[in-house]
């Protein structure tokens, strides 16, 4: 065991040598990407360049992406419907928690929003913004809001395959006069990008929210773990 | 412009029917591929005869260049890869869309897990972009994983968290050596790279990432630990998919590397070493097929040991002339193909004698041959390619393997050529010794469905076909790479 340890450490000892090793080596580089995104950025369609790396100019890498986040929910789904119980109600139902949740929630509405409409001029953009809104909805959960429609499965899916199925819809409407694949018209590459981030937001939200849901009761509740290691104190 | 629409249709297409097929009703779910597989037959084809007419050509996604933009290749290699996973994945497809209806359970989520890792796929086959064939490895993977998952037995999940740690650690490792020649060069971009790289600190280590990586997940000896449980335990559709293409991917992309950094960058000592943990696993592999009492574990330890073989590519190819680096090349496609196509059959027939005895033991098939004539005939075409007896693919293979080995001079890659035949002859007589022996335990057999046994009949047959007209595909395959001139 303990010679496991020595050699595991030694492993890593020596990665982070040749790591250090490597990056302190590094080249400077030929090639000036930088440079090139900003010389392109007037036909982008938006203003600030991660928004236009991300959904223009490497669109296709992002479309996988959150391929990947969909699957992930899939995954999710697939074993937790091979596990027999259902979700749990959970959370406090606490009238403070309520309260402030009452005030909370408009606040983080509006500021995933901002994040969204941000995205086009400075840092910001559709996962940020999913994010915030995924945190509104934890927060709701854990306060013991009950929210219905999410249980409705159909709803639900129809929700987390919004985003995706708009993102290679437009990529594929635009092809029409002939040009390949995600290649917008210069004149609506802002509306077409502002679209499929709106789609994209929302979708973001639910998938990082039904990851947390769908994590299996008894992880949820802490007092679980302890009754099934003994009896109730 | 060529292949417009047929280029994007294959992976966007199977992404839109993933989709579909988690909003459907559940009877339509399976439907799906009626509409699915003839349209991404079609793609493939178009694809191919966009190569025909125009040769290898770069699909511009969003009409961005190269290092700002994602370009997609479509060269020989690529399109080679793109039509043997539509001809399986659709023989697996069809024969899930029957072997399902008695996993009810597993259906659900196993159609749309199915078109993600087409998908994921169809997306590394394509990619030229280093990060690009990141996140390809990401979609293909996470739905193995999901795939493995399905059964959702004690068993399968272990081997499903197994196989999701060693991808993501495979993954992690490719990703830090991407980042590092990112910093070094300023491009992801592989035709970019091919013109800056340059033999360095930095490009040695990001390259020992980036192997390190990819051989994990291509699940070389010694670091194979993950694969048999993952395979050997799946749903049969999902082992044979697994076996016959997933692994491949990784392998497609340390070929892709090679091909760019490879021949001025790798040093001698890497390329043997390469040889001699393919020679490990052949060795390694074959051994523990043989000793395996459960069908499919079987399989599953064949793969480990067919995978060494195309590692034979790396010492075959470095520093020898070009005569023997053309034949490595051209036997390890043919060896990568026949296997794709000859597991493929293994599995799916495994499936069936499993279900006909209605055990995964080896030692109940005693006197299946009597019964299951077919399933033990697709069983036995595709062991004919993997012994590598003539006139099969893996012969074929074998074959251009060994002239290489011999014109340049490296004698000892015979040995495992031919002892590692040997030894899957001797784990696929295990199989066939008992089926041919009479014994009380069985006196009747439950019969699989017809479409079962021929998907994996049309398989093994294609495992032997392309073995007789090799010389056409291999064609195709040098197009664009290095090796096109001859």
């Amino acid at each position: 065991m303990i010679l496991r340890a020595i050699l595991a450490g030694l492993l890593s000892l020596g990665v982070i040598v040749a790591l250090g090793w490597a990056v302190l080596e590094r080249p400077a580089p030929v090639e000036n990407l930088p440079e090139r995104v900003a010389s392109a950025m007037p036909e982008s369609g938006v203003e600030h360049p991660i928004t236009a790396v991300l959904l223009n100019f490497r669109s296709y890498d992002t479309l996988l992406e959150i391929a990947v986040l969909l699957l992930a929910v899939v995954v999710a789904l697939a074993l937790r419907e091979a596990q027999p119980d259902r979700p749990e109600q959970m959370g406090l139902d606490n009238p403070l928690l309520r309260s402030v949740m009452a005030w909370l929630l408009p606040l983080i509405l509006v500021v995933a929003g901002f994040l969204l409409w941000a995205g086009s001029y400075q840092p910001g953009g559709a996962f940020q913004a999913g994010s915030v809104l995924a945190a509104a909805g934890v927060l709701l959960r854990l306060a013991g809001a009950h929210l219905g429609w999410l249980d409705n499965a159909a709803l639900l899916r129809a929700g987390l395959a919004l985003g995706l199925l708009t993102f290679i819809g437009i990529g594929m409407v635009v092809m029409l006069p002939g040009v390949p694949f995600l290649t917008y018209p210069e004149a609506h590459a802002g509306t077409l990008i502002l679209a499929i981030e709106l789609t994209l937001t929302l979708s973001i939200g639910l998938t990082l929210l039904s990851l947390f849901r769908l994590n299996p009761p008894y992880a949820d509740d802490p007092d679980d773990a302890r009754t099934q290691g003994g009896p109730k104190p | 412009m060529i292949g417009l629409w047929s280029v994007p249709l294959l992976f966007a297409l199977p992404l839109s029917l993933g989709i579909l097929s988690l909003l459907v009703v559940p009877a339509w779910r399976p439907r799906l591929i009626f509409i699915g597989l003839p349209l991404l037959v079609a793609a493939s084809l178009d694809v191919l005869a966009g190569l025909a007419t125009i040769g290898p050509h770069v699909y511009r996604l969003g009409d961005w260049a190269a290092p700002l933009g994602i370009n997609l290749v479509v060269d020989g290699l690529a399109v080679g890869m793109i039509l043997m996973t539509t001809l399986v994945t659709s023989l697996c497809a069809l024969y899930a869309w029957v072997y399902l209806r008695d996993h009810p359970t597993s259906t659900t989520f196993f159609w749309p897990l199915l078109w993600f890792l087409w998908a994921g796929m169809n997306g590394i086959w394509l990619a030229e972009e280093i990060f690009n064939l990141y996140v390809g490895l990401e979609v293909m993977g996470l739905a193995a994983v999901g795939m493995v998952a399905l059964r959702a037995t004690p068993q399968a999940l272990a081997a499903a968290m197994r196989y999701l740690l060693a991808a993501l650690l495979g993954s992690l490792a490719y990703l830090l050596g991407v980042a590092l020649l990112y910093g070094a060069y300023g491009t992801l971009s592989m035709a970019g790279l091919q013109e800056v790289a340059a033999n360095n600190a930095t490009t040695q280590v990001a390259l020992a990432l980036i192997i390190l990586g990819l051989l994990l997940k291509t699940a070389l000896f010694p670091l194979h630990a993950w694969l048999p449980p993952a395979h050997g335990g799946a749903l049969t559709p999902v082992s044979a998919l697994l076996s016959a293409l997933v692994i491949k991917a990784s392998f497609y992309i340390l070929l892709r590397f090679w091909l760019v950094l490879g021949p001025e960058i790798t040093p001698e000592f890497t390329a043997q070493f390469l040889g001699v943990l393919g020679a490990g696993a052949v060795f390694y592999g074959g051994w523990m097929a043989w000793r395996q009492h459960h069908l499919k574990q079987l399989v599953a330890y064949s793969t480990v040991a067919q995978i060494g073989y195309l590692f034979l590519f790396f010492p075959l190819v470095t520093n020898t002339g070009p005569e023997a680096q053309r034949l490595a090349w051209d036997g390890t496609l043919m060896m990568l193909i026949a296997h794709a196509l000859a597991k493929a059959a293994l599995f799916l027939s495994a499936g069936n004698l499993i279900l006909a005895v209605g055990s995964p033991q080896i030692s109940h098939l005693v006197g299946i041959s009597r019964f299951r004539p077919m399933s033990l005939f697709s069983f036995g075409l595709a062991g004919v390619s993997l012994m590598g007896l003539p006139p099969s693919g893996g012969f074929t293979a074998k074959w251009l393997l060994l002239h290489s080995a011999i014109l340049s001079g490296q004698w000892w890659w015979l040995i495992v050529l031919f002892l590692g035949g040997l030894l899957s002859a001797a784990y696929i007589f295990k199989v066939f010794r008992m089926s041919f022996r009479e014994g009380p335990q069985i006196d009747r057999s439950v019969t699989p469905p017809l479409t079962l046994d021929v998907t994996a009949l049309i398989l093994a047959s294609a495992a032997i076909l392309i073995g007789l007209t090799a010389h056409l595909p291999l064609h195709w395959l040098r197009l664009g790479s290095v090796f096109g001139v001859s």
